[in-house]
């Protein structure tokens, strides 16, 4: 648009990062340690177990919310066939590439429901389903082979997306084939359908049925804004890391960071908004079998969790990233995003952990291990993915597009 | 063409650099009073044309404030305050149930004020400007670029200006003259202005007669408000019960909260079938005064505050010879004075020939207060000096 601002396409050699797979390698060893030792605190410590499979589904949702928000990213530039966010959505296509990975990661916490340990979800236990009418009348869902196929059919939908998007977006950069962006133009919305339906049921399944007896209809959209809100704040610290490595310098400039920004001021708001939509359906219709869920992250510790949360994930992100300002300064926008970033793992660890200690918020050893560990497994997959591939789409038909892109 | 009527002078450019570069000349040689135009909007002419960053944010923030204050206030006087209502057992004033139309009112302002503040700001509607009229100016929202400057500008002097523009680079520079013809609202606009705003005054004028004038038929009820309700009163039908009545009888064997009395005779007046003696519980000062409350709201229209049957009800009756009036009983008569307690509690209760059952007015306390002060009242007629307290006894000597 702007005939005055003429951005020439870089070299691939420059913005081709390289030797990130030695340490990749080594975040895959040190978080494959981490995670052994999650399982042996797990086996030795006082009911190890059921905090090492609550520690786990935390940790591994966390990074599969932050994959799917990369997959969506990359959907939805397509679907819009949005010029600005070229530059980026390398970055993107790279965290949707752990989604299988990650998605594996959901196993052992699958398959211990198959032989009826209750420990994580409730619902597996034969004791429960005996003595609870509701639970036999949710059980043709609500059973392990059930969700072992389920979990199946997601992981396999996002693998496949993220094959099919990613492959084409690389082979684009030797080919310059804009046929692949018009392929994917087409595919994008059929697959943001598919996207949306296995999040929501994700959501249902992973982290919902954790109360089995409770249920909202939007938990899906929840923990989607949730994950847009990572997706955000992570890009923005991804970028700020490969443009002082030298990579992205001089490509993704203030202008880009100041979209980043809008995007996420509006995922906080828009999280904000639907966990309010939530909170206040429920604290109006008063029901109880609705209201326990509200109540029970209400009781001790956990009340100073839930205002934590709306104060750390909503009211002050909101009002700091505001201004126009904030959005163009690089370092204060990096630290809304480490700060958005850590909350999202509260929210996530609000919504897991109360059915391990319900008496109050509660931190174990096991649950920085398995932290660690997964996180250890999903950086080193993602420094292998990145290196020695451009992290710019340097032929995209839009690269030009988005690097002379400006604010008005 | 007189200086008197210039409006000021239009350069012509070719694309975007040559009016910037020709914008920051004409902002160098000092003139204040210029403008660029362009088909698109150009990024980074502000800072060139010396546009300061715009207020409206502030007064956005400012309106969306507002919203948020006025709607918390607006919520919490109405219902928590003025006119303090419950409703399903949430507090008066509760946040979460405040925070959509809070929500609402700040996302309302601040788009009001987002849209109107812009246009105000802009000076805008602007119905003419002298520019249109100028022949190639037309070309601006096509493929042309263009420089006006005002022969208002301090700096504007017509043939220095000129060859200032004319040097930028200009494909052409045209004098732009001042719009002429008058600015006043022709007549006939004013007069159907007036005649429109009366015609839209009789519908309003027609609604305020048929809803407050007096009539014979029915109003019209253009806003119903609460006139008509889906609801059935008392001791009316309804065809939404099997029995055909509006009113339901208590769920067989229920009774409502605090209708189970264990003793007997404090429930019906009567022990084992027979009208019982005294009271069935202590009777002390508030209950007398509660006595006479209800005695003085339910029995006094008829029986007279005295209790002598003479009640503004029976005096009425009386003056208009109403023929089958059975008169009220004279509370003092001799036959009341030795009837048990029982048996007035039980008239009260169930009624006794014309006079109706007070069951529903009177919670069963209150028709015992009542006897008991009816006692008082019967007592007061035929009490000796040794009755009143000695400290009381000297005011009636």
């Amino acid at each position: 648009m702007s005939a005055h601002h003429h951005v020439s396409a870089p070299e691939r050699t420059r913005v081709t990062p390289s030797g990130l797979a030695g340490r990749g390698r080594l975040a895959t060893l040190f978080g494959a340690a981490l995670c052994v030792l999650a399982v042996v605190l797990g086996f030795v410590q006082e009911e190890g177990m059921a905090r090492l499979q609550h520690g786990w589904l935390l940790a591994v949702t966390f990074f599969v919310t932050l994959g799917l928000g990369g997959l969506f990213f990359v959907l939805v530039q397509y679907l819009v066939r949005a010029g600005w966010s070229v530059v980026v959505r390398r970055l993107a296509e790279h965290l949707a590439g752990s989604l299988p990975l990650m998605g594996l990661l959901l196993l052992p916490v699958v398959i211990p429901t198959l032989f009826g340990n209750g420990q994580l979800y409730h619902w597996a236990d034969p004791h429960e389903l005996a003595e609870s009418h509701l639970l036999q009348e949710k059980a043709p869902y609500l059973n392990g082979w059930f969700l072992l196929v389920r979990v199946a059919i997601y992981v396999g939908v996002w693998t496949l997306l993220v094959r099919a998007f990613n492959r084409r977006s690389l082979a684009q950069d030797d080919t310059g084939d804009p046929s692949m962006t018009i392929w994917m133009q087409k595919r994008a919305a059929p697959s943001v359908l598919a996207f949306a339906l296995t999040l929501t049921f994700f959501a249902f399944d992973m982290l919902m049925s954790l109360s089995y007896e409770w249920f909202s209809t939007i938990f899906g959209v929840y923990v989607f804004a949730g994950s847009a809100v990572a997706l955000f704040a992570t890009l923005v610290l991804l970028a700020l890391r490969f443009e002082g490595r030298g990579e992205l310098r001089g490509i993704v400039t203030t202008e880009h960071y100041h979209d980043l920004g809008k995007l996420l001021f509006a995922f906080v708001f828009f999280w904000g908004y639907i966990a309010f939509s939530q909170f206040m359906l429920i604290w109006y219709g008063d029901i109880p079998e609705e209201t326990v869920w509200f109540q029970q992250r209400w009781v001790g510790s956990w009340k100073y969790v839930s205002l934590l949360l709306l104060f750390g994930h909503f009211l002050l992100p909101f009002v700091g990233l505001l201004s126009r300002h904030v959005k163009r300064n690089r370092s204060l926008l990096a630290s809304w995003a480490v700060l958005l970033l850590l909350m999202h793992l509260v929210d996530l660890y609000w919504l897991i952990m109360p059915t391990l200690s319900p008496e109050g918020a509660s931190i174990g050893l096991i649950d920085f291990a398995c932290l660690s560990g997964v996180g250890g497994l999903f950086l080193g997959g993602l420094w292998r993915r990145i290196d020695g591939k451009p992290l710019v789409p340097l032929r995209d038909p839009r690269l030009g597009e988005s690097l002379a892109f400006q604010n008005l | 063409m007189s200086a008197s009527n210039l409006h000021g002078l239009v350069a012509y450019y070719a694309d975007v650099d040559s009016l910037l570069a020709a914008v920051r000349r004409v902002r160098e040689a000092g003139y204040q009073r210029f403008d660029a135009h362009s088909p698109f909007p150009v990024h980074g002419i502000d800072p060139v044309m010396g546009i300061r960053p715009t207020v409206l944010p502030w007064l956005v923030l400012g309106a969306g404030l507002t919203g948020c204050a006025g709607a918390l206030l607006m919520q919490w006087w109405t219902n928590g305050h003025d006119y303090a209502f419950l409703i399903s057992g949430k507090p008066l004033f509760g946040l979460p149930a405040a925070i959509p139309v809070t929500f609402e009112l700040i996302i309302l302002l601040s788009a009001f004020m987002t849209f109107f503040g812009m246009l105000a700001l802009n000076t805008l509607p602007l119905l003419s400007n002298p520019l249109l009229r100028t022949a190639g100016f037309g070309r601006v929202t096509a493929d042309r670029f263009a420089i006006s400057i005002e022969a208002a500008d301090a700096c504007f002097e017509s043939h220095a200006t000129r060859e200032l523009l004319a040097g930028t680079g200009a494909l052409s520079v045209e004098a732009c003259e001042s719009d002429e013809s008058s600015a006043v609202v022709p007549k006939w606009i004013k007069q159907l202005t007036m005649i429109g705003a009366a015609i839209a005054l009789i519908p309003p004028a027609l609604i305020a007669m048929e809803r407050y004038g007096t009539r014979t038929t029915p109003r019209i009820h253009v806003i119903t408000d609460m006139d008509f309700q889906s609801k059935a009163k008392a001791q009316s039908a309804s065809l939404l019960f099997e029995d055909g009545r509006a009113m339901r009888r208590p769920v067989e064997g229920t009774l409502a909260v605090g209708e189970w009395i264990e003793d007997e005779y404090r429930a019906t007046g009567k022990v084992a079938g027979q009208l019982g003696t005294g009271f069935p519980y202590e009777i002390d000062r508030a209950v007398m005064e509660r006595g006479r409350q209800r005695f003085d709201i339910y029995c006094g229209v008829c029986h007279g505050l005295d209790g002598l049957g003479r009640g503004p009800i029976a005096v009425r009756a009386e003056s208009l010879e109403e023929s089958a009036w059975v008169p009220p009983t004279n509370l003092h008569d001799e036959r009341l004075l030795t009837v048990p307690e029982g048996h007035l509690f039980e008239v009260i209760t169930n009624g006794v020939r014309n006079m109706p059952a007070y069951a529903a007015q009177l919670s069963v306390d209150d028709r015992w207060a009542v006897v008991a002060y009816l006692r008082a009242l019967q007592r007061s007629r035929n009490a000796s000096i040794e009755d009143v307290p000695t400290d009381q006894q000297r005011n009636f000597k």
